[in-house]
Formats: C-alpha cells, structure tokens, sequence
C-alpha cells in the first residue's frame, strides 16, 4: 500500500509559523473559501463542484427497487463514495481507506440521516416498488478539503436531479419516458452544508477553514460542522486531534452558519440558471406533472 | 417504542428517574487481565465495555488494510516511519450487546468511524513521540450497549492506558449531553440533559464530548443528530461539565487501585510517593 508522502519539516514549519503570522500560503483571510465553483452537466442530476484545485463529481441516478422487507413505505437512498488512485496515489481501488471511510459516514450523517431527502416520496407501491436513489460521488483531483466539496456537490447533484414521472392506474405502474413525460425533481425538505475547521498551533487556537491538502497534513486538529440555513444543526463530527477550547468551537459554529448561507445561495442560484437554460422554448411550466406545494 | 418525554415537564425526572444533571451509576476498573500491559473494564450505566492495550510494541508486519484486531481497525501515526507511535485501535462489538441480535462485520463504517475518533483522542493525550517506531494496540469489546457507547469507549481506553503506564497529559474523560426538545420545537424552556442512555439518544437530540483533563478544552465532539445552533452552547457545557465529574471518578478509580497494590505489596511504595494521600 503506497503512503502518503508527508510533507517535509521545512515545509511544516513554513505553513505553522506563517499561521502564526496570520498568513496563509495562498494569501486567503482565515474564514476565506477558495474560488468555488459549481456547474451541472448536460443530464439531470450531474454537478460538478471545483474549490480551488479539488474537485468533485457527484451523479444521482434512481432505478426501480424492492423496498427492504423492515421498511416497506420507505425508498432506498444510498450515497456511494469513491476516491480512487487517480486522486492521490494512496487511495487504492475496493479497498477503502480511513479518509474514505470517515467521508462517506460524513456524508450519510449530513444528508440521509438529517432527513433532507424524503425517502418516504420515492415509495413507489408499499412492499413492493420503490425508487432507489444512489448518488455517486467522484473526487477527481484532491488539494484538501474533500468533504465540503463532496457534500456540496451531493447537495447541488440530488437538487438537480430529475426522476422520471410514475403513475398507477389500475394496479398497473407506469414509468414514462422524458419524451412522454417530464421527469420530476425529488423532494427536497432541507439542504445541509458541510464546513470544515482546520485548527493549528499548540492548542489548536488558530481556526482555519477550506484548507488545502498541506494545510491538512500540518494542522492538529479539524472540526466538521453540518448545518442548514435554518440554523440546525445536522452533523459536528471533531473526531479526536488536539484539544480545542469549548467556546473556540462555538464561534466556529456561527462562523459557518454564515458559510452555509452562502453556499445555500450559490447552489439556488446555479439551479435558476440552469433552469432557465433548460427553459429554451418556455415550455417547462405546461410540461411540468407536478403541482405546486 | 418511542420515548415518552411528556412526563418530563411534570416531574423533572427522566425514565430512569435521574434529574438532568445526573451521570447513570459509572463503575469502573482497571487491571483486569493480568496477562495484558494494561487492561480496564467499565460501566456506564448498562453500557459495558472491556479494554486491554498491548504495547507500546514493535510494530507487526505492516497490516495490510484488515485490521488485525478486530472489527474496526483505526490507527494514527505513522508507525514504522514517522517519529511516534502508531496507536491502533481494535473494537469488537458482541453481537448481544443491544436488544436486537446484530452482526458487526468487519467492514462497518460506524466502528471504523468509532475506532479512528478513539485513537485519534488518545493521540492528543498519550506522548507517542516518546516510542518511536513503536505501536500501541488498543483493544476495545463492548459488552453491552445501552447509550453513550462512544464516551464509553474513550473512557476505558484511557484508564487501559493508564494502567499500561504510557506517560500521557491527563485523562481523556467523554460523556453525552442531550436536549430535552425535539430539533424542531424553538422552546426556551428546553432543558439539558447530563448522560443519555439508548432510549434518550434515539429520541432526543444528543452530542458526545471528550475534554483533556479538567480544562474546557474538547477533544471530540461528536453530534449525530438534528439540533438547533441555539441549543448546543446549553449542550456543550453541560457535556464538558460531566467529563469533569467523570475525570473525577476515573481518578478516584486509578488511585484506589495504586493504594490497594501498595497495600498488597504488589508494587513498592516508590521514592516521591511519600506525598500521596493513602486513606
């Protein structure tokens, strides 16, 4: 299995003494995001997330299941992760490593288990069909910072995503075509953000977000908070490292509300936009199945 | 079968009958196996769990992605290479601890998840820079599941390391804080809640907290749950206030072992121990 290479020690005291000096390499404010960047594909349910050098694909699709025999009126939502070699040489194919791990719990803790998909809209006919919703997320290229990237773009993906319209007639289920029918988005009850703190120095007093891939080699310790814009809370995860002071942590809690307000903004904004290009003829309001809740 | 929170309001007392600030019965001891380096057995109510550490060790022929301890493997360090040493974390969860008979397999996220925030804990608090090349192999069994598995967890671990004598800062001592409201409800009046047990955690909104001795500072904060901002800051404090009330109790655990060992002649009374209070 191939190690990570660790940075070497001028380089880590270069990164930690800067951040002493209030400095970060790329010259960002410590509660400064990098360029984010967010685009949908040609299909339903495709977005592709950059931040900075990292970059995230996410890609929803839904097929037609059996529920599982414990939850009969409940669809089936599965959020599959995948770092692959082509990231970074220490991640190996079919064999996860504890960053993969520790990102796809990440994930599940912040949108399956905050309930922000309904799953119980994908059932289909109760103990019998139901849709199965799987979004898989890619990282293409990893300069640190991966889950904040991946929750966003899984966020953005599922957001997009169209599935095809159903109906029941009859005992008979019929699942049309986009040419017959215009696919329907999912129910979407909330969408939760992921912010990531980076902590440096001796006792982890220097808060830092969106660190770069040296950034998290050097830091001490990390904090993720999940939260929506309502100001819930869907997931903390500070899974050991250096001891951080309890108010420190509840500062950056507030911090990142304000980020996830920022992030909820820009993923409405590119959803608009990419709407109205869709929107060539201004059909898609007599095309659309569903009603107005 | 949900949890009926509805009395709450009337008596104060939750279903165990504890007020909001009260930890459940804790018991807990240390140098359990005498064949293992350091060894722990605890109880937080009916959460049990047994540890044994080994080491600090050479490390084995380099694990090959299965854990060799177990279910859930997590290790931080960089073993062989790196200046300190490698802690790896093994936890075996039986599958009759909980209600319903369940099997771990060797691939759960959740373990693997609770593995690496152990070791990751521990190696803010143990001096692994004092055995490099070295490993520390922590073996965690949990016996019984009733809540605050994680807290749990940390806490035997670090009484295990105490008994195996790695030099370590202070104690890492975890325990649960909840919310008596559900995450929806914007009631002021919501009280927090010192310990959960399994009933609690599954209803109400909960976080686990790890500090560093009897600092505020917070080693983990574990939140899986849908909670308003508004209510964590009540959390919290009542979180790190418990690890300070469980700090006291695995002292009082490890000092009244080292009296007793004195007493029985299974150690010498050392030089610059003349000080310590023996009552």
């Amino acid at each position: 299995m191939p190690r990570e290479v660790d940075p070497s020690l001028n380089e880590k005291q270069f990164v930690t003494q800067a951040l002493e000096e209030n400095l970060r390499l790329d010259g960002r404010e410590f509660d400064q995001y990098r360029p984010l960047e967010l685009t949908f594909g040609e299909q339903y349910g495709v977005a592709d997330v950059t931040l900075g050098k990292t970059r995230i694909l996410a890609k929803a699709t839904a097929e037609v299941t059996v529920p599982y025999a414990d939850r009969p009126l409940d669809g089936i939502f599965t959020i599959a992760t995948e770092l692959s070699p082509m990231t970074s040489p220490s991640f190996e194919v079919n064999r996860p490593t504890e960053t993969e791990v520790l990102l796809s719990r990440l994930l599940e803790k912040t949108v399956r288990r905050s309930g922000a998909l309904d799953t119980e809209s994908l059932c289909l006919v109760a103990g019998q069909k139901c849709w199965s919703v799987r979004v898989d997320v890619h990282a293409l290229s990893h300069d640190g910072n991966l889950t904040d990237a991946a929750c966003l773009a899984v966020v953005a993906a599922l957001r997009h995503f169209r599935k095809p319209d159903t109906s029941m007639d009859a005992g008979v289920l019929t699942v049309y075509t986009p040419a017959e029918r215009e696919p329907v988005p999912l129910s979407w009850l909330h969408s939760p953000f992921c912010v990531t703190w980076s902590f440096f120095g001796e006792e982890g007093e220097t808060a830092v977000l969106d660190a770069t891939w040296l950034e998290e080699q050097v830091r001490v310790g990390s904090c993720t908070v999940s939260l929506n814009r309502h100001g819930e809370i869907c997931q903390i995860a500070k899974l050991g490292g250096t001891p951080v002071n309890a108010v420190v942590l509840l500062q950056c809690t507030g911090v990142a509300l304000a980020k996830v307000k920022e992030f909820d903004e820009l993923v409405d904004r590119r959803l608009t936009e990419d709407l109205k290009r869709r929107d060539k003829g201004g059909f898609m309001a007599e095309l659309r199945a569903e009603n107005d809740r | 079968m949900p949890l009926d929170t509805s009395t709450y309001n009337l008596a104060l007392l939750r279903v165990d009958g504890r007020r909001w600030n009260e930890l459940r019965r804790v018991h807990a001891q240390i140098r359990t196996q005498a064949a293992a380096d350091g060894s722990s057995y605890l109880e937080m109510g009916h959460t049990k769990v047994m540890c044994v550490v080994t080491g600090p060790t050479e490390p084995g022929p380099r694990r090959g992605g299965a854990a060799a301890g177990g279910a859930g493997g997590g290790g931080v360090g960089s073993g062989g290479a790196g200046g300190k040493a490698e802690i790896v974390v093994g936890i075996v969860i039986a599958g009759f601890s909980s209600v319903d008979r369940k099997r771990y397999g060797r691939g759960d996220k959740r373990t693997l998840e609770l593995a690496s925030t152990v070791s990751n804990a521990l190696a803010a608090s143990l001096h692994t820079n004092l055995f490099p090349h070295s490993q520390i192999n922590i073996s965690l069994h949990v016996l019984s599941q009733d809540g605050s598995l994680l807290a749990a967890l940390i806490n035997a671990a670090t009484l295990a390391c105490v008994d195996a004598g790695i030099p370590m800062t202070d104690y890492v001592a975890a325990c649960t804080a909840g919310s008596t409201s559900t995450y929806a409800a914007n009631d002021e009046g919501a009280d927090p809640l010192l310990d959960l047990n399994h009933q609690e955690e599954q209803e109400l909104p909960g976080l686990t907290v790890a500090t560093l001795g009897n600092s505020d500072r917070v080693a983990v904060l574990v939140c899986e749950s849908r909670v308003q901002i508004s209510r964590l800051e009540g959390m919290l404090a009542v979180g790190v206030d418990g690890c300070k009330q469980m700090r006291e109790i695995l002292d009082r655990v490890v000092r009244e072992k080292g009296v007793r060992m004195i007493q029985e002649g299974t150690v010498e009374k050392g030089v610059g121990l003349g000080d310590i209070d023996m009552d």
